[in-house]
């Protein structure tokens, strides 16, 4: 059953999680009768191996003579050999002939698929299909490894500047953020612009949006369109204040051990935050030995 | 669940991003790379890759390691990452006295913060020209009560043992309980 919708309601960036955290293979097929436009993207296993445009295809070869990579007799060369011994991948004959390095090529490759998914992010609307099981055409760009996409989703997150779609992650700014069972899977593919770290950084499972703004000096707004970002590439969750007797016993429990509750907190308050005790540092110190 | 956090840091190309990779439990992956100009002209912003580690330490205590990007453009997140940390490493590579100027700098402001206590891990050892930790002790001028450890950064000992020096300057300031 292929999945169908509209952009305006469901935007690339989600998709591009779901195809992420479903583990999906198959083809997201982007028309724009507005404009009369039109995409293709590709996936395997969840990361993004293709992204065509129909109405400007350009393949392997002539990207790369776009680039100054290869020239017109090169190509030609390697597609001669190519249709001698066919079904060989065009990029793999112009790396054996030497004529561009694995590691370059790669790069064109890359960067051409995430030029065209920034791109697609400007589209506010748009019909999306997506069919498990399509593989891109063997003379379609392709990505010599699948590429994970959550670079791609904070990028486009970065566009979104509807509030409402914000809002339905994080109802208010009193929301305590904290990081997910094991972020650094996903932070490991993740590039941050200065104010993203900025807010990365003071993530505690403590702090609130509000209080993060505080400290930092961005609004509340800014800061909750960042840590959108962050819940949309699958690196924190925000979770509600607690008053005493919440759901989630873990933020409750972390309040009452640095013996604060979540108000906020005046910037002018020194950030310092006391030695820690004796009994914490050994406990760190059994484990690294222990490595 | 409770998250301490220790901090490492260093000028560009001192063996952050390979520390933290060594002694984590996941593999970090740097993602960093060149971006083209056009690249950067569709991307809204410049963006940094971010070296972000971690160690389960046990059930309800997780260790995680930032590093600071090195480029100078974000030096503002020294300041920042190191509020709250246990403690800082600076990594220096040690076969490039051109780089020990901006060392200074980055050790210069974590004395005069003096957010947690700092050692020094005297990277690269396994190198020829390396200079040894007495040598870069005297090059980066730094007070007698700092520590400098040898260290190479792609040896997983190597890094659990800077951490273990770390956490026994850390021990000194702790208090009881
Ligand atoms: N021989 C040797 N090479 C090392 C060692 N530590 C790091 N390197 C190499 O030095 C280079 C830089 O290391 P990185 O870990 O990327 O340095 P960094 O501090 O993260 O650099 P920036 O993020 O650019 O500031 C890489 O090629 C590493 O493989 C070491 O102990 N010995
Ligand atoms: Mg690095």
């Amino acid at each position: 059953m292929p999945l169908v919708g509209n952009l305006r309601d469901f935007a690339l960036h989600d998709f591009l999680y779901l195809v992420d955290r479903g583990y999906k293979t198959g083809s997201l097929m982007l028309n724009r009768p507005s404009t009369d436009d039109a995409a293709h993207l590709y996936f395997d296993k969840g990361k993004l191996l293709s992204v065509v445009r129909p109405q400007r295809r350009e393949r392997l070869g002539e990207l790369l003579i776009r680039l100054g990579k290869v020239s017109p007799q090169q190509l030609a060369q390697a597609l001669q050999t190519q249709q001698m011994n066919n079904a060989r991948p065009l990029g793999q004959i112009l790396v054996e002939h030497g004529v561009i390095g694995q590691r370059d090529l790669q790069f064109c490759i890359q960067q051409q698929i995430e030029e065209t998914v920034y791109e697609l992010f400007a589209w506010r609307d748009g019909e999306f299909k997506f069919q498990a099981g399509q593989k891109p055409a063997p003379d379609d760009v392709q990505s010599l490894v699948p590429l994970p996409v959550e670079n791609l989703i904070m990028e486009g997150v970065r566009r979104v500047d509807e509030m409402s779609r914000i809002k339905e992650r994080i109802p208010n700014n009193d929301m305590i953020v904290r990081f997910v069972d094991r972020p650094q899977e996903k932070a490991a593919n993740i590039n941050m612009t200065a104010d993203e770290w900025r807010i990365f950084a003071r993530i505690n499972g403590r702090s609130s949006i509000n209080e993060i703004a505080d400290k930092i000096g961005l609004t509340p707004y800014a800061v909750s369109h960042i840590v959108f970002g962050f819940i949309t590439a699958g690196l924190v969750e925000v979770t509600r204040p607690t008053g005493g007797q919440s759901s989630k016993a873990p933020v409750a429990a972390q309040a009452q051990r640095v013996g604060s509750t979540p108000t906020r907190r005046s910037a002018a308050e020194p950030a310092y935050v006391e030695p820690p005790k004796k009994s914490l540092v050994a406990r760190l110190i059994n484990r690294i030995r222990g490595l | 669940m409770q998250t301490v956090k220790m901090v490492i840091s260093g000028a560009v190309n001192a063996g952050k991003t390979e520390f933290i990779r060594s002694i984590s439990e996941i593999e970090v992956v740097s993602t960093e790379r060149k971006a083209t100009d056009e690249t950067r002209l569709l991307k809204k912003e410049t963006t940094v890759a971010m070296d972000f580690g971690r160690i389960t330490i046990a059930n309800d205590l997780v260790l995680h390691l930032f590093g600071t990007p090195g480029q100078r453009r974000f030096d503002f997140m020294w300041e920042i990452l190191s509020e709250g940390a246990l403690g800082l490493v600076v990594v220096v590579d040690s076969t490039r006295p051109e780089t020990f100027r901006e060392t200074t700098r980055i050790v210069e402001f974590f004395n005069e913060m003096r957010p947690a206590p700092y050692i020094i891990a005297a990277n690269k050892q396994d190198k020829d020209t390396a200079w040894s930790p007495d040598e870069l002790r005297l090059a980066l001028r730094l007070p007698e009560q700092v520590k400098v450890v040898p260290c190479i950064a792609t040896q997983r000992d190597s890094c659990k043992n800077v951490l273990l020096e770390l956490l026994y300057e850390i021990m000194e300031t702790a208090k009881e309980g």
